[in-house]
């Protein structure tokens, strides 16, 4: 009897400090399960805010494969999206989408997003041309009915997609919002937010958020905007560069690729492919320039929310002596004006490439970050 | 025409698509017979024109089926391709063609599927393509997919600085020969800690976030430490006693879904998904009769022992969707299984003291038959959901529960210290069978 109270009051001290280490863990772990609930309760404070028309113009099935797909770095004149648009909602509604977006994004992250919706309000107002703003506002293009390059200036035209005017084309507002399956903090679901230029498809699978297929983009890719500098994507370009200015020669030679890359090549629906790497393995970089790599990366890998931005992270870290960094075109450039060049890198889980296109480099760059075995978390949901 | 594409340029920059080139984009897929190979081609808008023209070879403004063909066999005459230095034909496998709007607005993009027979040849080979195809105004693309076939390796890409002109050396080894090629790459694998960790990490997170596990494995320690009075469960057993019988179930669940998350792991057994998922959902109900009556006193252990067999195979269809390497397989097996243990530890070193502690409370029957019938109310709701694909609250009501652990186990832990040390309880003591008779 005595030698059993003993026993229980020595379990009992220990089931104490256990118990205190433990809840230490189960709060850490409660925090991220917040999170996703934090999500869910604003997706559902919009989805109420919502007309019934709307809420169903806006909500898909979790498989819809049509609607996963329909994204672009197009305007939606010629990409039409699904779901609705911030101008289609009214002021409260668009509220709560904003207030969404900033529960599921990182303050970073919705940054980037606004000023790639205020180039494209740069666009509609200013117009642009090659070499930058200041170029005459472009009016439709002349060409008359007999010139086949003008063809998709002409309104009316049946079955061409932009028979719009450059307010039905271009703007904020025309962003376009929407969701696979139901905001649940267990079952997967998906938000999708996009327009011209970009493409968020997110896909939240209990407390894991997964941010892959993304595109980002940005024409003007230099702007002013109440006095301001902007450069969406300036970070992407002024992080890289200096990333290839410190590499020594010889690991310069292997980054840096003989031929020409004309554009993104893992874009928009070309899911799940693992191309061959090439360029400079991370392994062969020092400490700094692995940090400075793991910086570059974080540029789309950050998009997403604490916590969910940490684990990503955590995974390409951990990945970080199979990545690979390679680089095609001008090599010279200045922090703070967008370089001209392309570059990828890759790994197990990523892939992130940035081209700048053809019409005017400097000034109009698209991007994608994929992960070719999780793209639409397609690893963490049951097939 | 120079004003034309001067406007063209100002007005449509800004839509973001090509202009005055013409992108061909391929995508190489290499088997060891044969290399299949995707197109995309996007004529640019002031491009489109002459490609356009090229397909719609009679000008009535329509591509006709045969027009698409005709066009798409064009590319291919275009392109030469070499297999170590022998010349080999593509063969069309499909086309698709957008529609005439889009490619005026130099957005449509035509995609062709073709593949080349490759004769068998040594153990290093070359292939080389070159695309001809309208290469005044194009750019390219070549790219090749990591190949799904263990015995070919990449060895380089050549390419000139347009891309049109593209080598790629690989080395192919005879099927037997696969081991050497890859055999040296396992020992590195077992020392990449990083990637071990990983693994033990989510070994942990998949005990602490699957719940279904845990609840099996704590119903049925629900009366484990009691002893069993006729068809009932009657007062709890010697300390002694109920911690060997605790620790036998743990050790057994433990062997059994180590055995076949080895098993499934290593592609030694494969079972579908949802069966597993029922079972696991059916143990758990299984666990909750015997906790409510005892049905198999005694053979606790056993039992645990077997249902950790299916439950092992449920760890292994996590694994499985990783996509791990065959040698990194071993690695990663150990670390999952060992996050496993790690978290099922940690549980149970809180579990076990509380539940020794409890089971002397003479309320410890509401304890065990409250438990009991939310393990098996859950459980019901799991294998309706499984059974049936469809939703239920079961998972949300789990885990408001699973998110509480910490209240849960303080609450416990002060009923029982209450139990334990005011004199009440000591008196009450003599009762408890008869307490317990009440409440079943």
């Amino acid at each position: 009897m005595n030698d059993s109270t003993h026993f229980t009051s020595a379990v009992t001290w220990v089931a104490i400090v256990t118990a205190i280490l433990l809840s230490a863990a189960s709060f850490a772990g409660a925090q991220r399960s917040a999170a996703t609930d934090d999500i869910v309760h604003a997706a559902n404070a919009f989805l109420s805010s919502l007309s019934t028309e709307q809420r169903q113009q806006v909500q898909y099935a979790f498989r819809d494969a049509k609607q996963r797909a329909r994204w672009s770095n197009l305007p939606i004149g010629f990409v039409p999206r699904g779901g609705i648009s911030l101008k289609q909602m009214s002021p409260p509604q668009r509220e709560a989408a904003m207030k969404l977006l900033a529960t599921v994004l990182s303050p970073m992250g919705l940054e980037k997003v606004n000023e790639i919706r205020e180039a494209d309000d740069d666009v509609k107002t200013n117009g642009r041309g090659p070499g930058g703003r200041g170029g005459p506002p472009p009016g439709p293009p002349p060409g008359g009915p007999n010139g086949p390059p003008a063809r998709s200036g002409d309104p009316g035209r049946p079955g061409g997609p932009p028979a719009v005017s450059r307010d039905e084309m271009f703007g904020s507002d025309l962003y376009y919002i929407s969701f696979l399956g139901t905001p649940s903090i267990t079952d997967p679901w998906m938000l999708q937010f996009g327009g011209h230029h970009l493409a968020l498809n997110i896909t939240i699978i209990g407390s894991q958020g997964v941010l892959t297929p993304t595109l980002t983009g940005a024409q003007p890719a230099t702007f002013q905007l109440n006095g301001r500098t902007i450069r969406p994507l300036g970070r992407e370009s002024d992080k890289a560069l200096a990333l290839l200015n410190s590499l020594e020669a010889k690991q310069r030679s292997q980054a840096v690729l003989d031929y020409a890359v004309a554009d993104l090549v893992l874009g928009p629906g070309l899911d799940d492919k693992k191309i061959a790497p090439e360029g400079l393995k991370a392994s062969v970089m020092d400490a700094k320039q692995q940090a400075m790599l793991l910086d570059l990366i974080a540029e789309w890998a950050g998009i997403m929310n604490e916590g969910s931005s940490a684990d990503r992270m955590a995974q390409i870290k951990a990945d970080l002596n199979e990545t690979w960094f390679a680089w095609s075109g001008p090599t010279s450039g200045q922090a703070g004006s967008n370089i001209t060049a392309y570059y990828r890198i890759q790994g197990p889980h990523l892939v992130i490439e940035y081209a700048p296109q053809h019409d005017a480099p400097a000034n109009h760059v698209h991007t994608i970050y994929r992960d070719p075995t999780n793209d639409y978390g397609r690893a963490l949901t049951k097939p | 025409m120079a004003l034309v594409a001067l406007a063209l340029l100002f007005g449509k920059s800004a839509c973001a698509h090509r202009i005055d080139e013409y992108l061909q984009a391929t995508i190489l897929s290499l088997r060891a017979d044969r290399v299949q190979a995707s197109m995309r081609l996007i004529p640019g808008i002031l491009v489109s024109p002459s490609v356009i023209a090229a397909i719609d070879s009679n000008g009535d403004g329509v591509l006709s089926q045969v027009e698409q063909r005709a066009y798409a066999q064009r590319v291919l005459g275009d392109l030469s391709i070499t297999i170590d230095g022998k010349s080999v034909s593509p063969k069309l496998i499909s086309w698709g063609f957008p529609q005439l709007e889009q490619m005026r607005d130099g957005i449509g993009e035509i995609r062709i599927e073709y593949s080349v027979e490759l004769p068998s040849g040594g153990a290093h080979r070359t292939l080389v393509l070159a695309n001809h195809h309208l290469s005044r105004t194009s750019v390219y693309l070549m790219n090749v997919l990591v190949p799904q076939d263990r015995n070919i390796r990449l060895l380089a890409q050549k390419r000139n600085e347009q891309q049109s002109l593209y080598e790629l050396d690989y080395q192919q080894m005879a099927a037997g020969d696969a081991r050497s090629g890859t055999a040296w790459g396992g020992p590195r694998t077992w020392l990449n800690g990083v990637q071990f960790l990983s693994l033990f990490h989510l070994g942990m997170r998949h005990i602490a976030e699957g719940t279904d596990h845990l609840l099996f494995l704590l119903t049925l320690l629900l009366p484990a430490p009691l002893l069993v009075s006729g068809s009932r469960w009657g007062p709890a057993a010697g300390a002694r006693r109920s911690l060997l019988r605790i620790l036998g179930i743990v050790t057994a669940f433990t062997m059994g879904h180590s055995r076949t998350l080895s098993l499934a792991a290593w592609g030694l057994v494969r079972v579908p998904e949802q069966p597993v998922e029922v079972l696991i959902a059916g143990s758990i109900f299984v666990s909750a009769l015997h906790a409510l009556r005892p049905i198999f006193p005694g053979k606790e252990a056993w039992i645990a022992g077997f249902f950790g067999l299916i439950h092992g195979l449920a760890f292994a269809a996590t694994l499985e969707r990783l996509g791990l390497g065959h040698w990194d397989r071993a690695a990663g097996i150990l670390a999952f299984n060992l996050g496993i243990e790690t978290m099922q530890l940690l549980v149970i070193a809180v579990a076990l003291p509380l539940l020794m502690l409890m089971s002397r409370m003479r309320a410890y029957p509401v304890v065990r038959i409250g438990g009991a019938a939310f393990a098996a109310a859950a459980s019901l709701g799991w294998m309706v959901e499984r059974l049936f694909d469809i939703e239920t609250p079961v998972d949300v009501i789990v885990n408001a529960f699973a998110g509480h652990t910490f209240w849960i186990v303080i609450i416990g832990l002060l009923a029982a210290l209450a139990c334990r040390f005011l004199p009440a309880s000591r008196a009450g003591r003599a009762s408890e069978p008869g307490m317990a008779q009440l409440l079943e």
